[in-house]
């Protein structure tokens, strides 16, 4: 029997929060409400690229440092798509989440045989590789001088510009990938990710196909990271090899870690929390400071793994919860017998 | 002909380039591959001791105004002392800890030391100044035709070979040595025939960083240039050099660093400046895939 009340606890919160954010352009903030909405929609861009990262060390527990060359490629994807061939977003998404995939399969196949730590080196040099790519095949992608002028996107022939026009598009995205990794997460796809997760060995043992669910998980991600990328691309309107480096994979990396990993909420969590203070530092402090606000991301890292390593919504209690809940269950129809 | 002797002779001086540069990949290497060999952690932050060293130096000749070799060597001891507080403060509470949680926390440190030197020093690219160098580093030591050889470069290969040379001799003739082998092997067994793991653990990571340390002043010296994200690069190729040769294998971080140091200049020079650093990426890659125990690296089975 499904308990009423606790399904509509999580309804209700999904409700309010999809309500909040409809309401959200509206709301009297004066003349910042533009400011406002711009970094929200990089917040909740920045909660669609982690949830993607999270199915990778979150579910399947192999650090992934090469998201980013996945968001790179879906960016220029989307950029080289929609200049070249005036593509509407809608062909322009699913084809960049598939580039992305396939980039992730040809990856992640050879590569996901490897221990841990070195799969996490490899993803490294594989982001480091996209980057030098973009820079220097001028014929395809300009290189340094980036792709300026990528049209923006239309509704029904209608162009977005306006910026709660791209914010109510990018919570909707947000939507569609948070059903998506919902879904999955309780499949047995997530089941299996999540045996991979607490023990490969004895996954294997239990006939998990380890090769098989690992290059699953490292497409989806790929290809959720690829779709972040083309939205980026067009609403941004310009990119530039320099905003795939590194140091991005490591900013998501971080917002999982301090959000859970693991658990979609705290993801979701972490990248709302830290992407807006992240602006609130870029208003504050001076340039020379800023440019070194990585410090903060870094100590966050080493002091999550010190003292909480589950995150702020951790995903074990979730996990213990339901346990609980079939044990009662169980309990229960035994106490009838 | 004479295009011939020009082509061998342009070859050859890349070759010498490309040995000096390995040699400095190698020392920085052998700091990755002995702490994968005691505690199987990629230590991310290897490449900020390098960094750390090469502005520690840096800073004593301009603004202490210490003599070139004297702020070499204390370069050298604060970095095996910063590689001590490194594992005590960061690695080793997370010893038990899943590899994940350890390996984030390797990358946290790694990112936050950048960004601390960035704080420090600034994001100028800084060089030592000439006149605190002993003035014979410039000076041409060997010249043959068009290749020659400065002091510089005799400096770095032979600071290289002979530390290499003290390395070998600690890790097989001393006791701290053998200790450090056992743990390599199996830390609880060596544990319990009464050798302080945490002790050999601490000793690896102070000649480790003591090696990166020293390895960044050379670099410093070599490219006349030093700066806060120098060491990002430089670990991930040391990295490279090391799975090259085979992680864990001491004798194959020299040779790895070598061998990338080579391929790094030639590739550069014959195939394309633009991709210089995507060689090593490359290198590592294809090692990882295809020969994941390196060249002379043994086998590392899992343990059920």
């Amino acid at each position: 029997m499904p308990r009423p009340q606790e399904v509509n606890r999580s309804q209700v919160l999904i409700i309010g929060l999809v309500l909040l954010a409809l309401m959200l352009p509206w709301l009297p903030f004066g003349a910042s409400t533009n400011y406002i909405l711009r970094v929200l929609t990089t917040a909740v861009l920045y909660m669609i690229l982690a949830l993607g990262l999270n199915i990778v060390p979150g579910f399947t527990g192999l650090l992934d440092l090469g998201y980013v060359g996945f968001y790179g490629i879906g960016a220029y994807t989307s950029g080289l798509l929609a200049i070249h061939y005036d593509l509407s977003l809608w062909v322009i998404l699913p084809l960049a989440a598939l580039n992305g995939a396939l980039w992730g399969i040809l990856l992640g196949a050879p590569t996901l045989r490897l221990t841990g730590d070195y799969f996490a080196i490899v993803t490294f040099g594989f982001s480091e590789l996209v980057v030098l790519v973009l820079r220097n095949e001028l014929w395809l992608t300009r290189g340094p001088m980036g792709l300026p002028g990528i049209s923006p996107p239309s509704i029904f022939g209608h162009p977005l510009t306006r910026d709660w026009e791209f914010f109510y598009l990018i919570v909707f995205l947000l939507a569609v990938v948070f059903v998506v990794v919902r879904r999955m997460e309780d499949s047995r796809l997530g089941r299996a990710w999540f045996a991979i997760r607490e023990d490969e060995i004895a996954a294997q043992c239990c006939g998990v196909n380890l090769i098989r669910y690992k290059v699953t998980a490292f497409a989806i991600s790929a290809s959720i990271g690829a779709m972040g990328g083309a939205f980026y691309a067009k609403w941004f309107k310009f990119i530039h090899p320099d905003m795939f480096k590194f140091w991005e994979s490591i900013l998501i990396l971080c917002l999982i870690v301090f959000g859970g990993m693991g658990s979609i909420w705290g993801t979701m969590l972490g990248a709302l929390i830290l992407i807006p203070l992240t602006e609130i530092l870029r208003a504050v402090l001076p340039q020379s400071l800023f440019s070194a606000r990585y410090l903060i991301y870094g100590l966050i890292l080493v002091l999550m793994m010190r003292w909480r390593p589950e995150g702020l919504i951790p995903f074990e209690s979730a996990q213990a919860e339901k346990a609980k809940q079939t044990q009662k269950r169980l309990t229960g129809l035994v106490g009838k017998e | 002909m004479e295009s011939l002797f020009e082509q061998s002779s342009l070859f050859l001086q890349q070759l010498v380039n490309g040995i000096t540069l390995g040699g400095v990949y190698a020392l920085i290497a052998v700091g990755y591959t002995m702490v994968y060999g005691v505690i199987q952690l990629i230590n991310f932050a290897h490449g900020e001791i390098y960094m750390l060293g090469a502005f520690l130096a840096y800073t004593m000749v301009t603004v202490l105004g210490l003599p070139f070799f004297a702020a070499f060597a204390l370069t050298l001891v604060i970095c095996a002392v910063f590689g001590i507080l490194l594992d005590l403060i960061a690695y080793r509470p997370l010893r038990n800890a899943p590899r994940l949680a350890a390996l984030i926390t390797a990358i946290g440190m790694s990112i936050f030391l950048q960004n601390l030197a960035l704080m420090i020093w600034g994001s100028q690219i800084k060089s030592y100044p000439r006149e605190v160098l002993p003035p014979v580093f410039s000076k041409a030591a060997w010249t043959f035709g068009e290749v020659s050889l400065s002091w510089l470069q005799v400096f770095i290969l032979s600071v290289t070979v002979v530390f290499m040379i003290l390395l070998h001799l600690i890790i097989h003739k001393t006791r701290i040595g053998t200790a450090m082998r056992a743990v390599s092997q199996d830390k609880t067994t060596s544990a319990l025939m009464g050798i302080g793991v945490n002790r050999v653990i601490s000793f690896t990571f102070a000649i480790g960083s003591a090696m990166g340390g020293m390895a960044g002043i050379l670099v410093g010296l070599y490219y006349n240039a030093i700066f806060p994200t120098m060491g990002y690069i430089a670990g991930i190729k040391a990295f490279a050099a090391a799975v090259l040769g085979g992680i864990g294998s001491v004798p194959g971080a020299m040779l790895g660093g070598g061998v990338l140091g080579i391929a790094e200049v030639i590739g550069a020079g014959y195939i394309s400046s633009e991709y210089r650093d995507g060689i090593s990426y490359a290198v590592m890659i294809a090692v990882i895939l295809f020969k994941p125990s390196g060249l002379i690296g043994r086998q590392i089975g899992e343990k059920v």
